[in-house]
């Protein structure tokens, strides 16, 4: 039994209760190397459902569509790349399908600046190589050769960090599904139900382009920022309360109005258009993800509970947004004024005292 | 049995019309009845002319205004086309079976097939029926959530991928069966459904009652409509007598595959007419099943058509993912949904935006329908010349062009409306025939400039008009509709401010308040984008003039405030960095300062404080144009917003010992660009000017020079001799010396001087 103190479980073992459940009331056909159907996989991922008593809960908020696009590319034995701003949920996505699909979500390659080849690949134990020379014994093997070994998935996450060479190797492993170890003169072909999850970030900086030859071994699937409102809302406030609880901040959950707002206002900016269409506005230089709104509702909870009364207050959320929204200096500045005057200023007396300070803030 | 027999179609449904043949071939009938208005039977033979390319559609039109159209589309693939086809082909007498058009004319816009507004402000409200009534919308909605997908997916997974032999019938007889049980519709949906139901099952029996036997007879209808003729008792002669009528005409027009798709509702239009028209093709090869890689291997031949490239792996991968996908959905082919998710994931990288061009040629197309000569008498002609009458200007109707004067204003020694605002009416009419590119009416200029209720045309009636006019139909069923339509269209497609607000001065002068409204949140989309405060100004000094003057036009402009009020904002945000700039670019800042000054003088609603702050820190600051500077200090100086004393500490700062003469001189054209009189009654200005120039040195004072021949070229001889005065006091000359001075021919030996100045090296100035 694993340990229950550590900060963070794998998805497999936080959920698995609900994978055992779908696995025992399996009745599709299974593809080789899954541990459930296709359909159950979606079940898992997009929950809301009851499965032998067991509740489904939802782990991706979002549409549907995109997440069958990704089962089935995992059907079709291609790899899938996942795209998407940052906090639109890739990894975590990534994580869940793994989970679902193998049990075992582990095996990741962390996409950095300094990702070499052998992480990819494999590489040596340097002390037995010397001891023993070439032999399987002394190989260490990458998260993605012991995928190929065991016909399961592999996860690549940010692999738009790494620098172009290491991307290539990615390269004839997904078309070929095989590496050759010409020092023990072996090839490993890759077992059915190998398949390769990886992950990118849209508007990031200090990333490389990935490569023609490398895009068109995978299916791309965008994930967008969450489609409307409600879907939001219902994101922010769950992983407020998930974050807080763990977090002990002597503040009361920000109510339904605060939420609304600041997941309106984030919408707002980001999409460059208010909530009902009819007028545009000027975007922000950051990005204003769903994550930002999140640490920006417990940031100001952190703010109240510490200097204020508990309670959120406007001032609490007007210094965490002028920090989330003004990015960089002078152009920003003039967006969020123009916002805070044609947009905020209209919306009536619930949303005055955030006007006030946010513009008492800006000046 | 005995009874006719009934086969049940959903509009523009390639299945239906691909079973539809099998069915007539093997019930080989001796009368198809197709549900279509019955007056228009005589119309059908057209559409087996050899001329005729399809699409086409079925216009049927009232003669009066309001004008009320209802109009039937078909495409090659029609169930009702391919009905009408066939019995052409086969010799059978073919009829359309339901109510004639000018009772569905005649019982209201309700009744008739959906139409998309115009500018229709008498259209009633649409009855918004509450949520618990299961209509046939709440059914179609309810599936929707039920499948989580739209309408056509379920459509095409579950009906138009059938393909074994009569199962597409029972199909679609159930559903509609089903769709009967369940909907509640409204009694006047209810009502309607009955009437011609009755109606249709009486043109049954009349054709029984002529000896054709009752079981020959092939019908095609609305699937819907199949119980309903089941089990209706026929209408009686009396009912028909009762049933309202309308004059109306009808004709057929040309249709295109770009408007179908844009018309939605069910039978009025599909999202992707060539699409459909590939399952066609798809039934005529090897089966629905053909259609992904028709589509497929089309979109990436249009992609790479567009210089993209795309490779065959990548079609054969998309391919492979739609069959995936369509597996998981549970249906045995992939839908339009499915290839086109597996095209973004396989061939646009994950963003339809990549493949949008190409799913738009493979999906809506291009094809336009074509008739024979002189088919087409359309409603937007007979509008065209209703409209002439109406506003007396059939005189006008001749080769020989004629001038034609409107005084907009209204008449008010006349007792009708209609008189009254006559002229204002023609000059609608002329203006939206103007934007439907109608070379009827020219607008000549005006003559004068400032009266803005005098219009001035010429009329000239030529051939091309009449064809010009014609094509309008494509855009629209009456002139008005079809000059928003077409302004509407523009005005997605323009990228810039100065476009739309053009296309919105268009529409404010045909007196569109519709179409103006949605290209005002087009302007306001793309004001956010716009970077220069020049265009900003230009478009907020038009909307101000609307503003202004919309009454003349009657026309309302309380929409136009809130943009109004934000370009205002938003110019005054950026005027101070606008600004920073060269002298040749201050000329065009300084005119928009000025704009702006208008248009914050003509309205209360804009924030006069956040302005006059806005000019004070302007000119305040050292680091902008200088010119800049002074212009703002004269504009605050002509609102009485200046102090004298402010104004001679900034004259002293300005002009002060050690300024460079480009900078000084140029504070100084600035300021004199405005109110001349009061600066020049301002002594102490001139005593500060006199004391600058006095502690240049030779150099600077020619560079100095320059700039004050400048700032004084436009000032007239009396301002001139004006400030002679003022000089002559502060340096202790007789007036009249000093403007003889001025005043006289420039001396030889003075033109040599200036002469040599134009070689004089201003270090690139």
């Amino acid at each position: 039994m694993s340990d229950k103190n550590v900060q963070r479980l794998p998805a497999e073992e936080l959920y698995q209760k609900e994978l055992d459940a779908l696995i025992a009331a399996e009745t599709d056909p299974v593809p080789t190397g899954w541990k459930m159907s296709p359909r159950s996989v979606l079940t898992y991922v997009t929950g809301n459902t009851t499965v032998k008593g067991v509740p489904i809960t939802p782990k991706y908020m979002g549409s549907r569509r995109l997440v069958e696009i990704a089962i089935a590319t995992l059907v079709t034995d291609r790899a899938l790349l996942l795209i998407g701003e940052p906090g639109t949920a890739k990894s975590w996505l990534s994580e869940h399908l793994s989970a679902a699909v193998n049990a075992d979500s582990t095996k990741v390659v962390q996409g950095t600046a300094g990702t070499t080849e052998e992480q990819i690949r494999y590489s040596w134990n340097y002390a037995m190589l010397i001891a023993k020379g070439p032999c399987p014994e002394a190989m260490v093997k990458s998260p993605i050769y012991r995928a190929m070994e065991s016909g399961t998935v592999a996860r690549v996450e940010e692999i738009s960090r790494c620098a172009s060479e290491v991307q290539d190797a990615l390269i004839s492993i997904l078309s070929e599904k095989r590496i050759s170890v010409p020092e023990l003169g072996i090839e490993l072909p890759a077992r059915k139900g190998f398949s390769v999850i990886a992950t990118a970030n849209s508007r990031d900086k200090g990333v490389n382009e990935m490569s023609a030859a490398l895009k068109r071994r995978f299916n791309i699937v965008v994930l967008p920022t969450p489609p409307d409102i409600q879907t939001e809302l219902d994101i922010v406030k769950t992983r407020v309360e998930q974050l807080s609880a763990g977090l002990d901040l002597n503040a009361r959950q920000p109510d339904a109005g605060t939420v609304e707002q600041v997941v309106t206002i984030f919408r707002e900016l980001r999409s460059g258009a208010t909530l009902d269409g009819k007028q545009k506005l000027k975007t922000t230089t950051g990005v204003l993800s769903t994550a930002e709104a999140i640490s920006l509702l417990a940031n100001s909870m952190a703010l109240a509970g510490s200097f204020g009364d508990g309670a959120v207050s406007p001032q609490d959320l007007a210094a965490g947004l002028q920090g989330a929204v003004v990015k960089e200096e002078d152009k920003d500045k003039i967006v969020w004024k123009e916002y805070l005057e044609n947009v905020m200023k209209k919306r009536g007396s619930a949303w005055l005292p955030l006007y006030r300070a946010c513009r008492e803030l800006n000046s | 049995m005995g009874g006719p027999v009934l086969f049940g179609v959903r509009h523009l449904s390639p299945a239906a019309a691909y079973h539809l043949r099998r069915a007539l071939d093997e019930a080989n009938p001796a009368l198809v009845l197709v549900e279509g208005p019955s007056d228009l039977s005589e119309e059908l033979h057209w559409f087996c002319h050899p001329q005729t390319k399809l699409p086409a559609a079925i216009l049927a039109y009232t003669q009066d205004s309001p004008v009320r159209t209802i109009l039937y589309p078909f495409a090659e693939y029609s169930p009702e086309y391919q009905a009408i086809l066939w019995a052409h082909e086969h010799g059978v007498p073919c009829r359309f079976m339901d109510l004639p058009s000018s009772v569905f004319l005649a019982l209201g816009p309700d009744w008739a097939a959906p139409k998309e507004d115009g500018e229709d402000k008498d259209a009633p409200p649409e009855e918004a029926p509450s949520p618990d009534i299961p209509t046939t919308e709440w059914v179609y909605r309810r599936l929707e959530t039920v499948t989580g997908e739209d309408h056509d997916a379920f459509w095409e997974r579950r009906f138009e991928q059938l393909d074994t032999p009569g199962a597409y019938r029972d199909a679609a007889n159930t559903f509609g069966r089903e769709l009967r049980r369940l909907a509640q519709d409204s009694p006047r949906r209810t009502a309607e459904n009955q009437v011609r139901e009755a109606y249709m099952k009486r043109t049954i029996q009349k054709a029984v009652e002529t000896g054709v036997p009752a079981e020959r007879i092939f019908c095609v209808c609305g699937a819907f409509h199949v119980e309903g003729l089941e089990q209706i008792a026929p209408m009686t002669d009396e009912e028909q007598n009762a049933l309202p009528r309308a004059v109306s005409h009808a004709t057929l027009m040309p249709y295109s595959y770009y408007r179908l798709s844009t018309r939605a509702g069910y039978g009025a239009g599909n999202q992707a007419p060539a699409y459909f028209e590939l399952l066609w093709e798809a039934l005529h090869r090897s089966g629905p099943g053909e259609a992904a890689y028709l589509y497929l291997t089309a979109l990436a031949a249009a992609h790479r058509g567009a210089g993209n490239l795309t490779s065959s792996a990548e079609v054969i991968e998309a391919v492979r993912l739609a069959h995936t996908l369509a597996g998981l959905r549970g249906s045995k082919y992939p839908c339009r949904a499915d290839l086109r998710d597996a095209a973004v994931a396989c061939m646009g990288h994950g963003h339809f935006s990549e493949l949008a061009a190409a799913a738009a040629q493979v999906e809506i197309g291009t094809k336009i329908g074509a008739l024979p000569d002189g088919v087409s008498r359309t409603s937007i002609q007979a509008d065209f010349y209703r409209q002439l009458k109406d506003l007396k200007l059939e005189p006008y109707r001749t080769a020989q062009a004629k001038p034609l004067d409107l005084d907009l204003r209204e008449k008010l020694t006349v007792k009708s409306e209609a008189a009254a605002f006559l002229d204002l009416n023609r000059s609608l009419f002329l203006h939206r025939l103007r934007v439907l590119g109608v070379r009827f009416a020219v607008p000549v200029q005006r003559r004068q400039e400032k009266a803005s209720w005098g219009e001035y045309w010429t009329l000239q009636w030529t051939p091309e008009a009449e064809i010009e006019i014609v094509e309008s139909a494509l855009l629209g069923d009456t002139v008005e509709g079809a000059a928003s339509f077409a302004l509407r269209e523009r005005a997605e497609a323009s990228t810039s401010m100065e476009q739309a607000a053009s296309l919105f001065g268009d529409a404010f002068l045909c007196g569109m308040p519709a179409a103006a409204g949605y290209i005002l949140s087009i302007l306001q989309r793309l004001s956010v984008d716009a970077a220069a405060v020049s265009d900003i100004a230009g478009t907020a000094a038009q909307l101000s003039l609307v503003i202004r003057y919309g009454d003349l036009r009657r026309f309302d402009a309380a929409p136009l405030i809130p943009l109004l009020s934000q370009l205002y904002l938003r110019a005054c945000l950026t005027l101070e960095d606008a600004c920073i700039c060269d002298n040749s670019a201050a000329d065009g800042v300084m005119k928009t300062m000025d704009s702006l000054n208008a248009v914050q003088l003509n309205h209360d609603f804009l924030d006069e404080t956040l302005w006059l702050s806005l000019l004070s820190r302007i000119s305040d600051r050292d680091d902008l144009n200088t010119c800049c500077s002074g212009f703002a200090m004269a504009t605050l100086l002509e609102r009485g917003k200046a102090e004298d004393a402010l104004l001679e500490r900034e004259v002293a700062r300005r002009l002060s010992p050690g300024i460079p003469a480009d900078l000084g001189c140029g504070w100084f054209e600035g300021l004199a660009r405005k109110n001349r009189p009061a600066l020049i009654t301002r002594l102490s200005l001139w005593r500060e000017l006199s004391g600058y120039l006095d502690q240049l040195d030779d150099d600077a004072f020619k560079r100095a020079l320059v700039f004050l021949r400048r700032a004084f070229c436009e000032f007239t001889a009396g301002e001139k001799a004006d400030i002679a005065e003022n000089l002559g006091e502060i340096w202790g000359l007789n007036a009249q010396q000093t403007a003889d001075a001025l005043l006289r021919k420039t001396t030889q030996e003075e033109q040599a001087l200036l002469a040599d100045l134009d070689e004089f090296d201003f270090d690139g100035i």
